[in-house]
């Protein structure tokens, strides 16, 4: 393994995406499972925390350390396996998600979770349950994980395959490699219907592999991951649906998001799937105009989708573009992917916003507030609104844009001083708390890490957290992992 | 007016380009070809000056079958007509002038577009060529077009700074980046591509004056030296890199 002290070199892992900073002595990088036990093992001994670091792509602080050592497992970055008949992949956990992607598309295959940032870690979208665009048609993370190999805080291997250890009720059980046995409760909080990535995983008679899954890194270290993939889609329909008025645009999104659900389920022809439904608001073509000039001057919303075709290719076009014309969308300045160049182009423009906002916020020296939050399909619309008008009310620069499909909505309030830093704060907490009262979940893909705690508190309250946290120490005696994340370490002394 | 637009089918700059077992051509293993990204400059301009001035749009475009989907593109994105110029022989840039400039002439085009070069073997010199076979003016590597009657002015990128270049019709411009920003095909120009018939006529043999004898890849880079990995690490690199690399 490589250790790093020097506290120059090892500047870059106390930051994330978020701009949020910490501090640590040291930062470990492992080679194998091997050096991972090693070092698990002394920092149990010594009860040195440990944060593991991906690649310091996340939103919400997970990898920025509060002192103690890192684990960064950017050197485990190997293929281990490919299986080409039975469509899965192992991999180290430190293979980055794009490298993952177009080594299975070179072999025809697919791996749908994709998250806006593709330079995240393997291991990391799999601890996070990160999802993205295609999360609407294919699922999060979650769906595709089939093995992992975890390493706990004492040094013990956990080798856990889907379908292989079930929960009885709330009592989970699992088995070691060496043959110990670890019992424990799983918290009994219900967890919202939406897409979410807000706390442990937990269930009745749940799969345990799933715990593992979206846990933050606060219950062991992920050495190795098998993942399933499907066919390659032989080719995909793209198009940026520029509209007039706003509404029009949302209820388009909302008849799209039901044929789609219901087409696909009822109707092998499948007319309406759509992989993905994406909003942007007037706001975001404002910020997005200076970039690209060809966004329609009228355009006051617009929403990118993707289908997969085969070879009903001029049926889908036609049921689209009446859908298109049904809600007054512009056919003729509309942008259409004619081949995989122009696809990427697309997803670029989707990701140009996140950037263009955090440039922006970022030149004025503060940091954007930027909502996660997700709802009940039936609450959507109305929520929209609401979230909007409270920015609208104090007069606050903002763009709203977001997987609408999935009801999920990243509004970014790009404040101009601390004042409307502290204000903006204030209105996100009253979004979540919405949200909460909606039944809907307030991360629905960033994940909690260490800056949002206190909504995951009113997400669940607090008798929840003491039973997240008390899961967590049968996994970890001595507090060393990923302590802050999820939840405050208070929780921990109870 | 007659405005054409010569369009080429290249192999998407991302491709990792192989030699061919011939050693004198592309191995198209696994190669995505595109619409070369400067004829998409080419593509818009025609547009744009259709929609100012009214008239007709017609892509062409020398090569097999392949070519009809960098057609298709131009179509899609809203010009009137194609045509490809099929063959599945080399033609070296002459060859290819030639052929073109007959078509332009068939067509009765005063007023042709070319991207400034294909990212393909960047010889940077069929539109000129074409222009001059068929005694039409030129104003090469454009960045800004205006139309008045039948008179252009052109603003040509030079080192450093722009040329300002007058003309009359008919006319050649070779398109350069900055131009304008290339559209985005429509769901209406989709559909309308989508009827329209791409004119296929089969060329005859080339005779060219150059041949391709084979072709050569870069020599592999050499690989990094890391050096050290902290502060200490600095002396040695500023060393390195003012006596070795001399950049310093």
């Amino acid at each position: 393994m490589i250790i790093k002290t020097n506290q120059d070199e090892i500047q870059n892992y106390l930051s994330d995406a978020s701009n949020f900073s910490g501090n640590c002595r040291s930062v470990y990088l492992p080679f194998s499972e091997l050096e991972i036990i090693e070092i698990l093992k002394s920092c149990h001994q010594t009860k040195t925390k440990v944060t593991i670091s991906g690649n310091g792509t996340g939103l919400n602080g997970g990898r920025v350390p509060q002192g103690g050592i890192i684990i960064s497992l950017e050197l485990m970055n190997k293929i281990i396996s490919f299986d080409s008949t039975a469509k899965t992949i192992t991999v180290q956990p430190g293979v980055i998600l794009k490298d993952l992607q177009d080594y299975v598309e070179s072999k025809k295959l697919f791996y749908p979770p994709d998250p806006t940032e593709s330079n995240c870690f393997i291991g990391a979208t799999v601890a996070t349950n990160a999802s993205g665009t295609r999360t609407f048609k294919y699922g999060p993370s979650r769906d595709y994980v089939e093995e992992l190999r975890i390493v706990i805080p004492d040094g013990r291997i956990i080798n856990i395959s889907r379908n292989q250890f079930t929960a009885k009720n709330f009592n989970g059980k699992l088995i070691a490699e060496d043959g110990s046995e670890i019992n424990f409760t799983i918290p009994n909080y219900k967890m919202p219907k939406t897409k979410n990535a807000s706390g442990y995983f937990c269930a009745e008679n749940m799969d345990m592999i799933d715990l593992f899954i979206g846990s933050e890194g606060t219950l062991g270290v992920i050495s190795e991951i098998k993942l399933k993939l499907i066919d390659l889609p032989s080719s995909i329909f793209s198009c940026i649906v520029f509209f007039n008025e706003e509404i029009n645009a949302l209820n388009f999104i909302v008849e799209a998001r039901d044929h789609s659900k219901n087409d696909s389920a009822e109707n092998s022809s499948k007319k309406c799937d759509a992989q993905g439904l994406e909003f942007f608001d007037f706001n975001s073509l404002k910020l997005l105009a200076e970039k690209y000039s060809q966004i329609p001057a009228e355009a006051k919303a617009a929403v990118w989708f993707e289908q997969e075709l085969s070879n009903n290719y001029d049926f889908i076009i036609d049921t689209w573009m009446s859908l298109i014309n049904r809600y007054n969308g512009q056919t003729d300045k509309s942008w259409f992917a004619v081949n995989k160049n122009d696809q990427d182009k697309f997803k670029e423009f989707r990701h140009k916003i996140a950037t263009t906002v955090n440039e922006i916020v970022t030149k004025r020296g503060l940091k954007k507030v930027g909502t996660d939050v997700a709802v009940p399909d039936k609450f959507f619309v109305e929520f929209y609104y609401l979230c909007k008008n409270k920015v609208e009310n104090h007069n606050l620069d903002y763009a709203a844009y977001g997987h609408f499909g999935n009801s999920h909505i990243h509004l970014n309030i790009l404040p101009k001083n601390l004042y409307e830093y502290e204000l903006s704060q204030k209105i996100y907490s009253e979004i979540c708390f919405e949200a909460v009262e909606r039944n809907g979940t307030i991360s629905a893909e960033h994940g909690i890490g260490k800056l949002k705690r206190n909504y995951l508190l009113t997400m669940y309250g607090e008798s929840s957290i003491k039973q997240m946290a008390a899961l967590k120490l049968v996994f970890d005696q001595n507090k060393i992992l990923g302590i802050g994340n999820i939840f405050e370490e208070k929780y921990l002394n109870y | 007016m007659k405005i054409a637009v010569c369009v080429n089918h290249v192999p998407d700059t991302a491709a990792k380009i192989n030699i061919s077992s011939d050693g004198k051509s592309i191995d198209n293993t696994g190669v995505t070809y595109v619409v070369n990204p400067y004829d998409e400059f080419a593509i818009e301009e025609a547009l744009k000056t259709k929609e100012k001035f009214g008239g007709d749009t017609i892509a062409i475009s020398l090569g097999n079958e392949s070519n009809k989907e960098t057609l298709r593109k131009a179509l899609a994105m809203g010009i009137d007509n194609a045509v490809l110029l099929k063959t599945e022989e080399y033609y070296d840039s002459l060859s290819v002038a030639k052929a073109l400039a007959a078509e332009i002439k068939a067509q009765n085009s005063g007023l042709v577009f070319f991207g400034k070069q294909s990212v393909d073997f960047d010889n940077s010199i069929v539109g000129q060529l074409t222009a001059e076979l068929l005694n039409y003016n030129c104003v090469s590597v454009v960045v800004e077009f205006e139309l008045k009657e039948n008179k252009i002015i052109a603003d040509r990128e030079i080192e450093g700074g722009k040329e300002v270049v007058e003309t009359l019709l008919p006319a050649v411009i070779t398109t350069q980046k900055g131009l304008n920003d290339p559209r985005y095909a429509s769901l209406k120009g989709i559909m309308a591509a989508k009827k329209k018939v791409i004119e296929e006529k089969t060329l005859a043999k080339p005779n060219n004056f150059t041949e391709v004898i084979g072709m050569k890849k870069p020599a592999p880079k050499q690989p990094g030296k890391i050096i050290g990995t902290d502060s200490s690490a600095v002396p040695e690199l500023v060393r390195l890199l003012r006596e070795e690399a001399k950049v310093i």
